[in-house]
């Protein structure tokens, strides 16, 4: 049994893509170009949920284009534990996490980006990528706060050891 | 013929533990590692540059001078060292003991060796490699040592059953011969190959119908994995497999997983501890992951005892209670070398057997060794085993456009599993047609050691 793939569907007829990472719709508070999700299951939830399973795993092979979504997620909640320290609180982790996810990031697909052979997008399209870059934004604060909510479900004074274990696994041997 | 009313001795001999005991019971009297520890000199002349060893080889040498005049000492295998120094040796020289020195029974075996080897005079060496005898004379004095001091036995009135690995030559069942029926004068020899033992000890599990010696022997210990195919009793040799994973990489991988959380302890010791007490295989661990967040009952603690019990450090026990095991479903997660799952294994084992024993293959697939003890480790094994055997059915059903009468796939596991190799040879060597089989002392005289090349088998019913 290989790692797990996204069980999201996706059509790429009806489904809005860029390049060929799909923007899947958010359950989330945050502004910015997602649709509100049909039902309660997204694919924040099923990134952190995935998170620690698929970062035990090295290969990983592109089922479709939710995999890509999937894929950054993991290794943004990678990024997001790799600021956290044991002994911080809950309040100073959403302080560093906020930063984290409005911090300026390369847009996957762009130059820098640690895993671009799986990820074409079209540059030159200017709307299109900024289309991306706020939906990436919108993704990356709804997930730096749930994981946050898992994180400190314990205690608000420290985050979960066994979550923060996983900080120094590297999913696909990449990190942002 | 005094032997003939004596239980049978049954000593398996592994890489990691020995086991030893008599035919009949249920489990060995004596599990102690395959270690043996001798007198240092013996190692510092094999090892001369070893820097701490420097005196006691100058001794070597000086005792060695003094004793060149016996003829004997200057024969004998080992270093003469101990010779010199005690008074009684030169005694000795003109009797069969004098042939060697004392300091060959200057040794311990077992746990005991593993204790006389921390202090600084004598060297622990594992006669036993892959399976395989690898020190002749360690071995000698190891089973010496087994009979004589563990058992506490007179060859001569037992017949033996020893186990050997897969693939062994026979030219080191002519050893152990000449080692049983010379040295020790035992009453009669019969060498097993250790999965087909482990085939008859899962005759005590009531999902085995009939007591047939075909099956698929997934054989897991400390340092690696077998896949033996048996058929009616031999061995397919050209189809085994073998898998670099085993107890060992779990152990090494729970303390991976301790570290990078940081725990207070993360001994090998305590590793190991957690494999045996707390790990577990799952059906799936995006499931199991969720099932610890939602119930802290999963999370266990083990707590460590200082030797003076001053000092208590309680180490957490998470995901590693089913991350664990899961090295065998999923060696990705631990190895980078190796990436094929046990399960693919065991199907790629079973297809390069001759196509007419496939069915039985699948159809019996035993587990033996500790480290396919874990909880539902045989449940998950059928299950994966079970769908990629489905799968290729459907396919050639597809292709072939006929209905195929379907591959029964059955994993068993048994209560007897840790030690199922020595129990299996237990249970054949209480049978009353044992002796028989046996090679007598009286043939190997009349015939010479490559008697043993051949062995009847058991065809129980």
């Amino acid at each position: 049994m290989p790692a797990y793939h996204s069980t999201f569907p996706v059509d790429p007829q009806t489904d809005r893509m860029v390049g060929n990472i799909v923007l899947l719709p958010l359950n989330t508070k945050f502004r910015g170009p997602a649709y509100p999700a049909n039902s309660d299951y997204d694919i924040i939830d099923e990134c952190l949920d995935l998170f620690r399973a698929n970062s035990f795993f090295k290969n990983f092979e592109i089922k479709s284009p939710a995999d890509r979504l999937l894929i950054y997620g993991i290794l943004f909640i990678n990024e997001c534990l790799s600021h956290l320290r044991s002994t911080t609180n809950y309040n100073e982790a959403v302080k560093i996490s906020t930063n984290v996810a409005l911090d300026n990031f390369v847009l996957p697909g762009s130059s820098g980006f640690p895993l671009n052979t799986v990820y074409t997008v079209p540059l030159e399209d200017h709307n299109a990528m900024e289309l991306l870059r706020t939906y990436i934004q919108q993704f990356r604060q709804e997930l730096a706060m749930r994981l946050l909510d898992r994180l400190y479900r314990d205690s608000k004074e420290r985050p979960s050891k066994f979550w923060l274990a996983f900080t120094r696994r590297k999913f696909m041997n990449k990190s942002l | 013929m005094s032997y003939m009313n004596n239980p049978a001795v049954v000593m398996d001999n592994g890489t990691g533990l020995t086991k030893l005991g008599f035919a009949g019971n249920d489990s060995p009297s004596w599990v102690f590692p395959t270690a043996i520890a001798t007198a240092q000199p013996s190692n510092a002349k094999q090892t001369s540059s070893n820097a701490v060893s420097a005196g006691a080889s100058s001794v070597a040498n000086t005792g060695q001078s003094s004793g060149s005049g016996r003829q004997y000492f200057g024969n004998s295998t080992s270093a003469t060292a101990f010779n010199s120094l005690s008074s009684g040796s030169a005694l000795m020289s003109n009797n069969l003991a004098g042939k060697r020195g004392t300091e060959d029974l200057d040794f311990y075996i077992g746990n005991e060796a593993l204790i006389a080897a921390q202090g600084p005079s004598y060297g622990l060496s594992y006669p036993i490699r892959h399976g395989q005898v690898e020190n002749w004379d360690h071995m000698e004095r190891f089973w010496e040592n087994s009979i004589f001091k563990y058992l506490r036995t007179e060859p001569e009135d037992h017949c033996f059953l020893l186990t050997e690995p897969p693939l062994n030559p026979p030219e080191n069942r002519e050893q152990v011969a000449e080692i049983f029926f010379e040295s020790f004068n035992c009453a009669g020899l019969y060498i097993a190959v250790q999965a087909v033992l482990a085939l008859a000890a899962s005759w005590t599990s009531s999902k085995v119908i009939d007591r047939s010696l075909t099956g698929t022997v997934i054989d897991s210990g400390d340092g690696v994995t077998h896949v033996i195919p048996v058929a009616e009793g031999y061995v397919i040799g050209s189809a085994i497999k073998n898998i670099p994973i085993a107890g060992r990489d779990i152990t090494l991988f729970i303390q991976q997983l301790l570290r990078e959380r940081g725990e207070e302890d993360t001994s090998l010791r305590t590793a190991e501890r957690i494999k045996q007490e707390y790990c577990y295989v799952c059906p799936d661990i995006v499931k199991e992951f969720n099932k610890f967040d939602r119930d802290s009952e999963k999370f266990a603690q083990f707590v460590v005892e200082s030797q003076e019990k001053t000092r208590r450090k309680v180490v957490d026990v998470g995901c590693e209670r089913f991350m664990a095991p899961e090295i065998f479903f999923n060696p990705e997660i631990a190895s980078s070398d190796f990436l094929t799952p046990l399960p693919t294994i065991v199907d790629h084992t079973i297809q390069a057997c001759p196509i007419d024993v496939r069915k039985g293959l699948y159809n019996n697939i035993v587990l033996s060794g500790g480290s396919t003890m874990f909880k539902d480790f045989g449940r998950r094994l059928q299950r994966d085993l079970k769908s990629i055997v489905n799968n290729r059915i459907v396919q050639s059903e597809y292709l072939s456009g006929t209905k195929s009468t379907g591959v029964d796939v059955q994993v068993i596991s048994h209560r007897k599993q840790r030690n199922a190799v020595w129990f299996g040879g237990s249970l054949l060597a209480q049978t009353a047609e044992f002796k028989s089989y046996c090679h007598t002392k009286k043939d190997y005289e009349e015939i010479g050691p490559e008697i043993v090349r051949n062995f009847s088998l058991f065809n129980m019913v």
